[in-house]
């Protein structure tokens, strides 16, 4: 009764009475774009102040507590704070790549939410490649990674940017791996068909027949998202702060916020590939609204990605390039190999 | 075989890490809110200097007799002594501490005879601008009223040569010493040091 799919199709119903079919196509694409980066800064601001408060948590503090009942306003207010920064861009940066690394990144982590099915029916886009495009349109982080260190013109930066790219580029190949073995069984790269493959109850979810491929899967993209213990590319005492030293304002929250934003891409790859989507576990559980069992799913993984960031110590960077090439990757393709033999086998 | 054992002890000990770590979900905090909640300074704890009053008369305890200010190591008290004409008896006329340069050692207390001076857990004295940190008499009493003291040491003026006036007297203040020490009367001293 609380899907939110009757509400989209009712505005889209509404919209399309009075509306010509190319104006239609414009105001419909403005409007999900909207939904969508809204519902995604909203999720940065309560991800960022999840965070500390957890930190603080696990830390045996009480983290912020000044802003609004236990600091839930203190990302708005933070978020105000860092828009009126002055926007300083240093003498000896390339101006252009410099402006545009932000943009290119924030663009990319938004971009994945083309194909996210945030529940029954809410998904912007139901892509035949869903889970190809996600991977593809991910892995363009690493570039404006590149172009931020570059264009800033520091050691610092330089050094940061070098170590995401080598190290996303690295990760990149277990990831996409461990997301194979679920393809393989939802015989299909829509995200859609693969959460339906998965409806019955929780024992139909993907985790249970391919949890070496989630294990995998979530150490990969802890490194993908540049969270401890994979955080060399800005590991503060090394490198100050890595790539984005040099910004401020209103581009560091660009890329503070597709920082926050990709962990949500990531847990929501994983919840679609191997935690069921949007599926409730038990069929009587279903009267809660799918999105719901989505974002709560979500909420979970992103809850473990912190577990993980405030018990870890970061590797060094050849342990992590070892940790990819000669563990990870030898293991994906295991899990590949043992998969479609299993598959072979009972089906 | 030994690549399986290591897998498994490093397997073992990152699970063993993340219970430790969650065991203090829900943990009380142990940090306060600092300005909403301040932590209990300990009795004996060494932060402000301030002046002893007498809780019946509201008078100073201090007799300026300036045993703090030659204990004091790095010269931040200075006092310059009067005579109440009345009662003949000792009061500081100026009694000043620097507080930018008090050590918090703690000797000027040892030193007292009076209970008058004492170092208090009050430490919330951060200031604007420097001069503000000479802390005058008036200053110094008003920090010292709510510090609770126990008139342990007893004014035992043997050595002095000057006779006691009244040996029963409860007050521990130092008996006033025969007129002729202090020539210089100009201040009046108008009975003004307790208020």
């Amino acid at each position: 009764m609380f899907e939110l799919e009757g509400i989209f199709n009712a505005v889209g119903d509404f919209l399309a009475s009075f509306l010509g079919s190319p104006l239609l196509q414009i105001v419909s694409v403005i409007a999900v774009g909207t939904v969508v980066a809204g519902f995604l800064a909203v999720l940065a601001l309560f991800l960022v102040w999840w965070e500390r408060k957890l930190s603080a948590d696990f830390q045996v503090r009480m983290g912020p507590m000044r802003t609004g009942p236990h600091g839930v306003l203190q990302t708005i207010a933070d978020a105000i704070k860092l828009l009126q920064k002055e926007d300083i861009i240093p003498l000896t940066a390339d101006r252009k790549v410099f402006f545009w690394a932000p943009v290119v990144c924030f663009v990319t982590a938004f971009m994945a939410y083309i194909c996210i099915p945030f529940g029954k029916g809410l998904i912007v886009r139901d892509l035949n490649i869903g889970i190809l495009y996600i991977v593809a349109i991910t892995t363009f982080t690493v570039i404006s990674l590149l172009m931020a260190g570059w264009a800033s013109n520091n050691k610092y930066s330089l050094l940061g940017g070098m170590r995401s790219a080598a190290q996303i580029v690295s990760y990149e190949v277990p990831l996409s791996l461990s997301l194979l073995g679920a393809v393989m069984l939802a015989q299909s790269l829509s995200m859609v068909t693969i959460v339906q493959g998965q409806s019955e109850s929780f024992l139909h979810w993907y985790i249970w027949r391919q949890p070496l491929g989630f294990l995998l899967y979530i150490v990969a993209a802890t490194a993908e998202v540049n969270r401890t213990p994979f955080d060399i590319p800005e590991a503060e005492q090394e490198l100050v702060a890595g790539f984005n030293i040099e910004y401020s304002g209103m581009k560091f929250a660009m890329f503070f916020l597709a920082e926050f934003v990709n962990m949500f891409t990531v847990c929501a790859i994983a919840v679609t590939l191997f935690l069921g989507g949007w599926n409730p576990p038990f069929e009587f559980l279903s009267f809660i609204p799918s999105w719901i069992w989505f974002l709560g799913k979500c909420l979970f993984l992103i809850f473990v990605l912190m577990w993980f960031r405030w018990t870890y110590p970061r590797l060094r960077v050849d342990q992590l390039m070892a940790f990819a090439w000669k563990f990870l990757l030898p293991l994906a393709f295991l899990n590949i190999i043992a998969s479609g033999f299993l598959i072979y086998l009972f089906e | 075989m030994r690549v399986a054992k290591r897998v498994y002890s490093g397997v073992y000990n990152l699970i063993l890490g993340l219970l430790t770590v969650f065991k203090h979900l829900g943990h009380k905090a142990i940090t306060l809110q600092y300005p909403d909640e301040r932590m209990p300074m300990f009795e004996r704890s060494r932060g402000v200097v301030v002046l002893l009053s007498d809780p019946e008369t509201g008078k100073l305890n201090c007799t300026a007799c300036l045993l703090c200010a030659r204990a004091c190591p790095v010269a931040a008290i200075s006092i310059v002594q009067g005579t109440d004409p009345d009662t003949g008896k000792r009061y500081p006329e100026k009694f000043e501490i620097d507080n930018t340069i008090c050590a918090f050692c703690g000797l000027c207390e040892e030193a007292c005879n009076f209970d008058a001076i004492k170092l208090t857990g009050k430490y919330e004295f951060s200031v604007y601008h420097q001069e503000t940190l000479l802390y005058d008499r008036n200053f110094l009493q008003e920090l010292g009223r709510d510090v609770p003291y126990e008139k342990k040491k007893k004014p035992v003026p043997k050595t002095k040569a000057a006779p006691t006036t009244d040996p029963t007297s409860p007050k521990p203040e130092k008996p006033a010493s025969p007129k002729p020490d202090e020539s210089p009367k100009e201040p009046p001293g108008e009975d003004k040091p307790g208020t």
